[in-house]
């Protein structure tokens, strides 16, 4: 079982709304450069490329085909791995393997997205068309109002499903919505902090947020995520090459990764939905124990110093932690401070997901950023103050539907 | 990092046109659905080997994959397992008529079915309140048979 | 490697143009029909790589609502968005990796009856220059291709249909194959319709509704499984530069590529000898001679000797596409793990009437997407 080492991150640029100025080769191009300055590597000196991202959502089918000469991927292996909003992650995963099986030394991973061109909304959409239609063989009363099983579509708009996520939990732990508005304001001064970042809110307080409109109880529009346009490469070297390549000392080792996947906990409109999109068991029962146990970490709350999770929306940033084993109850550690970047355990000191979110890239940032931590590389002041030993970064996707888990820390596992 | 001024490049549109998929879904389960509504009655299928209870009901079993065909009914009655309130739209503006939508868990049954709710003050609305699905008067056997769910 | 990987069981659909069941069902009954013939259960499956395409479903995450058809419910899922012959090569890693012992891959697609073929590949185009042009598609790329080669090598159109009917005769053995003609003949294919000059209906694949499923096993595990694993001797993958301008299309640089990185881990030097079958993805029969050239299977311009001495029949030197190949059947994306399904059986005696009699020991898979093939997996595989 091979060690394989993350030496660099790079960022094409900050993530924003729009773009207009570039295309989509032209805006991940940047962030490849940017990824190989930091290191001695050569471009030859990579043996694989791996990359992703949600390709209803730019309209254009297997786009790494496109792009092959701006990524320089021209003449080398290529695999292209998507899987929702995990995707990010998932491809670093699949870098990972590349190397992790012996059939590469360095591999790099590419995540990107470029929501100015398409709507999210509709892409979103795409996910349950067929099903939708389906409910209509079935004779829905299309007279509009409350009944009649067009309510089976409904659920409050577009943040329908996330919501009933939110609501399940806050019953589970006890909280109110005022603890998501907490969580949505650290996340948007934590971004400040973050220059890549998109939402950036210095000094933003919950009563800042609780100022925007509530959509679907009990998230409000403060609460959700922006659509943004950006590209996250990692470069990713096996233990024997890291002296070679890296240009520091301190580099991030991969420890464990992990995925697990369940039925849809939202939308299940034709199979009948049987898990609660709160519980997640694939998480916490099942992704998150074989990660901690791979990367031999018993106690995740005492050996783990910050983690990134991905919340497409905040209530997440209270939730997955729990999850993933490393707070009790979030509503009481946001209560305490213990969440904030130089509190007892860290969350989302880039800001998350919540702040930033081009879909492809965002799994992949959160190993990025869990990685800059690790190398006290991270800048503009979102650097946790701890030494960081040990740090998670987490994803989620589908219908609530998939995990995927990275482990990260500064020495390699021994084997 | 400043927002850049950026200047705009040029353009070229395309559409994703739908119209260049036909889907097929087995939907066993609305089928069986619809069909108990013609009885006023709320069926699902029940998995031999495990247990689980599923409504609407595939014929077939996600934990232990094989095929199911035991149908059961389960109560119309149950207790709201989740729900959300539609108070504004995706932007931000709000909505003429606000929406309580809930997930049910129907007694009898290991399934959350979504659905509307009939209530006056959506502020009343708990985890665990329970609720009953009403039905028309007069059902044909489709899913407008359905009117809504109200609290018990 | 120090690990070894094993195929030790598949499946295929029969392919149609329109499946008796949805993609769920279909699949469903495939994995549970793969785990029956295995005599093991979900339980033993420790990861599952899922291809299927977004494109060709016409839906986003077009895997999030088969995860419990296929058996992956609370289990460890990944989905590769490209050739499932893709999907093979990443289940591989994961198992050589160490972490995994075994794993599963599942593909589907409705090429027959939900999508229309050609105009939904369009999506792959560049969006700013190549699609609103409307010049390039898959069948536009190929006959530029085609016709490159003929001009190259002298292939005659009588030898280019040759081909063709080669593989509809082919698929007239193989009991799954949706196109199928034991007496077809050079006129057939010469009077089908033309679809871009020199490529006529019958040179082109066949778009189908299907599914495969294939069990991969670490060396341990495939020895518990199966009597007869058939092992992954070498793979090698490459992808190509986008603008056909910019490629030799009659050269295929990343096959080429693709094909030595295979043969260097499988330690072989000589494949025109030592390969005894390919199953290659030639959408089109004008790249059967192109691949295996490229592939260093037959000499470089000796497609016209090749097709009318028939090398690359059932009965000949070097088998190609005893399956009948896309032409039998293509639910594309499903492609690539069909053939490795196709060369897999070879290589156990396994396929029937259109098994090839010398025995082979030693099977080459190929899998590919984008136009004219710009990217490439080669599986050399071996019993």
């Amino acid at each position: 079982m091979r060690n394989v080492a993350i030496i660099s991150v790079g960022y094409n640029d900050r993530f924003v709304a729009k773009r207009p100025d570039v295309n989509i080769p032209e805006m991940i191009q940047p962030a490849v450069a940017n990824a190989l300055k930091k290191t001695k590597m050569k471009h030859s000196d990579i043996g694989v490329v791996v990359e992703g991202n949600m390709p209803t959502f730019e309209g254009i089918n297997y786009p790494h085909l496109w792009f092959s000469d701006h990524i320089g991927a021209a003449g080398k292996p290529v695999l292209r791995i998507s899987t929702g909003g995990t995707t990010g992650m998932s491809v670093f995963h699949g870098g990972y393997y590349c190397v992790a099986s012996g059939m590469f030394d360095v591999a790099m991973v590419i995540g990107w997205e470029k929501h100015d061109e398409g709507d999210a909304q509709v892409g979103l959409m795409g996910i349950v068309l067929p099903e939708a239609f389906s409910l209509f063989q079935f004779g829905p009363d299309m007279s509009g109002g409350r009944g009649g099983g067009m309510g089976l579509l409904g659920g409050g708009g577009s943040t329908g499903g996330a919501s009933f996520q939110a609501l399940s939990y806050l019953a589970k732990a006890k909280g109110t919505p005022e603890h998501i508005d907490k969580m949505a304001a650290q996340a948007r001064a934590n971004a400040a902090k973050n220059p890549y970042a998109h939402l950036q809110h210095p000094n933003c307080t919950a009563a800042d947020i609780a100022k925007t409109p509530m959509v679907s109880y009990p998230l409000r529009y403060g609460h959700t995520c922006p659509a943004s346009c950006g590209a996250c490469v990692m470069l990713l070297v096996a233990e024997e090459k890291v002296k070679k390549f890296a240009d520091t000392d301190r580099v991030a080792w991969v420890k464990a990764v992990a995925t697990a996947s369940s039925d849809g906990t939202t939308g299940n409109l034709v199979d009948g939905q049987i898990t609660d999109p709160a519980e997640q068991a694939i998480c916490e029962k099942i992704a998150a124990p074989k990660a901690y146990k791979l990367a031999g970490i018993q106690n995740p709350k005492k050996e783990i110093q910050m983690c990134e999770v991905y919340d497409g929306f905040a209530h997440q940033e209270l939730m997955w932690p729990e999850k993933l084993h490393l707070v009790d109850n979030s509503c009481k550690a946001i209560d305490e401070g213990r969440l904030a970047i130089d509190g007892e355990m860290p969350v989302n000191p880039s800001g998350g997901v919540v702040s930033t979110n081009a879909i492809g890239a965002s799994a992949m940032v959160r190993v990025a950023e869990a990685s800059l931590q690790v190398m006290g590389l991270a800048e503009g002041g979102h650097q946790v103050p701890r030494r960081v030993k040990n740090a998670v970064a987490h994803g989620w996707g589908g219908l609530f539907q998939f995990v995927t888990i990275t482990i990260l820390g500064d020495e390699p596992v021994k084997r | 990092m400043d927002k850049k001024e950026r200047k705009e490049t040029r353009q070229t549109k395309d559409t994703l046109d739908m119209s260049l998929f036909k889907w097929r879904i087995e939907a066993d389960g609305l089928e069986l659905l619809v069909q108990g509504f013609k009885e006023k009655k709320v069926l699902g299928r029940k998995c031999h080997k495990c247990g689980t209870v599923y409504v609407p009901g595939p014929s077939y079993c996600r934990k232990c994959l094989i095929d199911i065909q035991d149908v059961v009914e389960v109560s119309k009655k149950g207790k709201i397992a989740c729900y959300t309130v539609g108070l504004a739209d995706v932007r931000g503006n709000p909505v003429e008529e606000i929406s309580v939508s809930v997930q049910v868990k129907f007694d009898g049954s290991d399934s959350w079915m979504l659905g509307n709710l009939e209530i006056d003050d959506w502020k009343k609305v708990y985890v665990g309140m329970p609720a009953e699905l009403v039905l028309r008067e007069e059902t044909n056997g489709t899913l407008a048979d359905i009117v809504c769910f109200r609290p018990v | 490697m120090d690990r070894k990987v094993a195929i030790v069981g598949y499946k295929q659909t029969k392919y149609s143009e329109q499946n008796e069941n949805p993609r769920e069902r279909m699949t469903y009954e495939l994995v549970k029909s793969l785990f029956q013939d295995l005599k093991i259960t979900r339980d033993d499956v420790d990861t599952f790589i899922i291809s299927c395409s977004d494109f060709q479903d016409g839906r986003t995450i077009s895997e999030c609502y088969m995860i419990p058809w296929i058996g992956a419910y609370m289990k460890d899922v990944s989905k590769v968005d490209s050739d499932s012959a893709n999907a093979v090569l990443y289940a591989m890693m994961r198992i050589l990796s160490g972490n995994y012992n075994t794993a599963l891959v599942v593909s589907w697609a409705m090429g027959g009856s939900e999508f229309r073929s050609p105009r939904v590949m369009e999506y792959e185009l560049d969006p700013i220059y190549e699609r609103p042009g409307r010049l390039i598609n898959e069948i536009t790329a190929a006959a530029l291709q085609a016709q490159a080669y003929m001009a190259k090598s002298k292939l005659t159109e009588e030898q280019l249909a040759s081909i063709a009917v080669k593989n509809l005769r082919n698929g007239a053995r193989n009991s799954l194959a949706l196109r199928k003609k034991a007496n077809a003949t050079e006129k057939d294919v010469l009077a089908s319709r033309a679809l871009s000059l020199p490529l006529r209906e019958l040179h082109a694949y066949t778009p189908a509704d299907g599914a495969c499923v294939m069990l991969l096993a670490s060396e341990e595990k495939a020895k518990e499984l199966t009597k007869n694993p058939v092992w992954i001797k070498g793979v090698g993958f490459c992808q190509d530069t986008y603008y056909l301008g910019e490629r030799d299309l009659v050269k295929m640089d990343s096959l080429q590529k693709a094909a030595k990185a295979a043969y260097k881990m499988a330690g072989i030097t000589d494949p025109a000898r030592k390969i005894g079958v390919a199953e290659l993805s030639t959408t089109y029969v004008s790249q059967e001679p192109i691949f295996a050239e490229a592939m260093g299977l037959i000499p470089k311009n000796s497609g016209p000797a090749a097709a009318s001495k028939g090398w690359m029949e059932i009965e000949g030197k070097i088998p190609v596409n005893p399956s009948g190949g896309p032409q039998a059947a293509n639910p594309l994306t499903v492609g690539g793990l069909i053939r490795i399904a196709e060369a897999s059986s070879q290589l156990r005696g396994e396929a029937g009437e259109h098994q090839v009699k010398k025995a082979p020991k030693l099977a080459l898979a190929h899998g590919q997407i984008g136009m004219a093939a710009q990217h490439n997996v080669v599986f050399v595989l071996g019993n």
